[in-house]
């Protein structure tokens, strides 16, 4: 309670309690797990660009390996939700952890093209060779079960994984920000020089802020095929990845909670226009710009765009 | 000898902006460097803080060879450097400027344990702040301040790291001479205050003067001199390098 504060805590209440409003359907439902699931992984990418001040261009990698690393699994008849998540963890570990080493040698519109060349390399791999079924995926994947016997099989268990995700996220990214860590990152960001100079190894600590990104992003990519039932190479696209970024920016960087509302914003915005018309890029884009020209903070832009806030009371 | 510079030399392509400079500072002394704009003292600053490598010559802090460490494992060591352009953290608060500095020192920095930890160290920024007349703008934005306050928050945040050696690169650079005297007074308080050992690089003589208990003079790139601020203000090589030869 004393990490989230009293204001996520009554909106994780209430997200909890929304499977309970009349008229709540499998599809809105299913809507909102995209929903929560783009909010987490946009949350997770702020850590890197609100907080550290670096712009990935790859995350979809973290999230499409991730995907991938449940599919797999699933395929070949394992169908522990948490296996399969800790295979997401390892799989995206190690990938993240190469990315992450070359990546953060440089800064700025290098580090965010060395991201997106790993990420265009993995998707290139997944999408031009056979070896996970190349453009097609992985299809037709049974449900993952949570214990033995229990499966995963209803939109509202599916909903509820993805809220335990969003709040385990939401509690690891909040430690982070307010711990001894996340002060670092935010002097990074802020100036990397000077904070060489206070002693401060820059390289691991914008290093260990990529890992806790790209786990937290893999993770949500583990869950996706548990509902839609299979892994895609467009899951990698370097769209997917601009998408994430965007959300980031329509809610607020570095707040957490803007790029949540970014994010489920995002997704209800697509879905409800593409409805109606065939070219809703056109709609969203113009919308997005709306929102850059006169928010440029983003949408919870009033309150303070800044990384200590809840350092300040305790001054 | 808390730092030894022994025959230092730096070249940048044809320019040798350092040929074999050496001296030494004692502990607890206010070890000042002066010299002409472009004698080369910034890049013997920056040599000493650990931002170059010299072609040639050694450098020992603390009795350890330290040329060539990087900064940030300096700094860990002990030497805290200010910058002569304001390098601060623009858009946090003053406080949490001088918190991110001062728990640099703590024990969970650098481990695992930081990715939870707060590092509590209010007890040691409030001081600081205190001293240097910043505690009643503490929740500003460093951005804000003016910048005379700008130039004390920058040695708040090298001070805040705890070091056994401060180097200051012209920590009054843009002060008025209102603030100029009142900031090197300071500087001479807190330096006795705390025992710390002072390495100043300056190119205003009279700033040096009164504080240091040693000065060095730098003229294109080689020490032309070095004693107490009596003898260097008598010395006529001295006098002729800042009335003669490099414009200042």
């Amino acid at each position: 309670m004393r990490v989230l504060g009293w204001r996520a805590v009554v909106v994780f209440a209430l997200l909890a309690a929304l499977p309970l409003v009349p008229g709540m359907s499998r599809y809105y439902l299913l809507l909102a797990f995209d929903a929560l699931l783009f909010g987490a992984i946009a949350m997770s990418l702020d850590l890197l660009m609100g907080y550290t001040g670096l712009v990935s261009f790859g995350h979809a990698a973290f999230y499409g390996l991730g995907a991938y690393a449940t599919a797999i699994l699933l395929e070949r008849g394992v169908q522990s939700v948490w296996a399969c998540l800790a295979f997401a963890v390892v799989v995206v570990g190690l990938y993240a952890l190469v990315v992450a080493y070359f990546a953060t040698a440089r800064r700025g519109i290098y580090f965010a093209l060395l991201t997106l060349i790993f990420a265009e390399v993995v998707y290139t791999f997944f999408r031009y060779t056979q070896t996970f079924g190349g453009s097609d995926g992985i299809q037709g994947l049974p449900d993952a079960t949570i214990l033995p016997g229990v499966p995963l099989d209803t939109p509202l268990k599916k909903y509820y994984l993805v809220f335990v995700y969003l709040l385990a996220a939401y509690a690891v990214c909040r430690v982070v920000v307010a711990s001894h860590f996340g002060r670092v990152l935010v002097a990074i960001r802020e100036n990397e020089d000077r904070a060489r100079f206070l002693g401060y190894n820059v390289a691991r600590y914008k290093m260990g802020a990529c890992m806790i990104s790209a786990i937290l992003t893999g993770i949500g990519g583990g869950i996706y095929p548990m509902r839609s039932a299979f892994a895609t190479p467009d899951l990698m696209l370097w769209t997917e990845s601009g998408e994430f970024i965007i959300s980031v920016m329509i809610g607020g960087l570095g707040t957490l909670v803007g790029p949540v509302v970014g994010g489920v914003f995002f997704t209800l915005l697509r879905d409800k226009v593409s409805s109606f018309v065939d070219w809703y890029f056109i709609v969203i884009g113009l919308v997005l710009v709306v929102i850059v020209l006169f928010m440029p903070r983003g949408l919870l832009g009033y309150r303070k765009v800044l990384g200590f806030s809840q350092w300040r009371a305790s001054g | 000898m808390i730092l030894e510079v022994d025959a230092v030399s730096k070249r940048f392509g044809a320019l040798a902006a350092l040929t074999r400079v050496s001296f030494a500072v004692a502990p607890g002394q206010v070890f000042s460097v002066i010299g002409p704009n472009g004698a080369g003292k910034s890049t013997l600053f920056n040599v000493v803080a650990g931002h170059y490598t010299p072609e040639a010559g050694r450098v020992h802090f603390d009795g350890d060879d330290v040329t060539g460490v990087p900064p940030e494992r300096l700094n860990r060591r002990g030497l805290a450097k200010t910058f002569q352009i304001t390098n601060v953290f623009p858009e946090i608060s003053v406080a949490d400027n001088v918190r991110v500095a001062a728990q640099s020192r703590a024990p969970e920095s650098g481990r695992l344990a930081s990715l939870w930890r707060r590092t509590e160290v209010d007890h040691l920024t409030r001081p600081l702040l205190e001293a240097f007349g910043l505690a009643g703008r503490r929740e500003a934005l460093a951005r804000d301040l003016s910048h005379g306050e700008q130039r004390y928050l920058e040695i708040c945040l090298a001070l805040a790291t705890a070091p056994k050696l401060l180097l200051l690169d012209e920590p009054t650079a843009g002060m008025t001479p209102g603030e100029t005297r009142e900031a090197t007074a300071l500087i001479r308080a807190i330096a006795l205050e705390r025992g710390l050992t002072v390495l100043l690089i300056e190119h205003d003589m009279s700033v040096v003067m009164g504080i240091s208990d040693r000065v060095a003079v730098l003229h294109f790139g080689e020490k032309i001199a070095e004693g107490t601020p009596e003898q260097i203000r008598n010395d006529p090589k001295v006098i002729d390098a800042y009335l003669g030869g490099a414009d200042d």
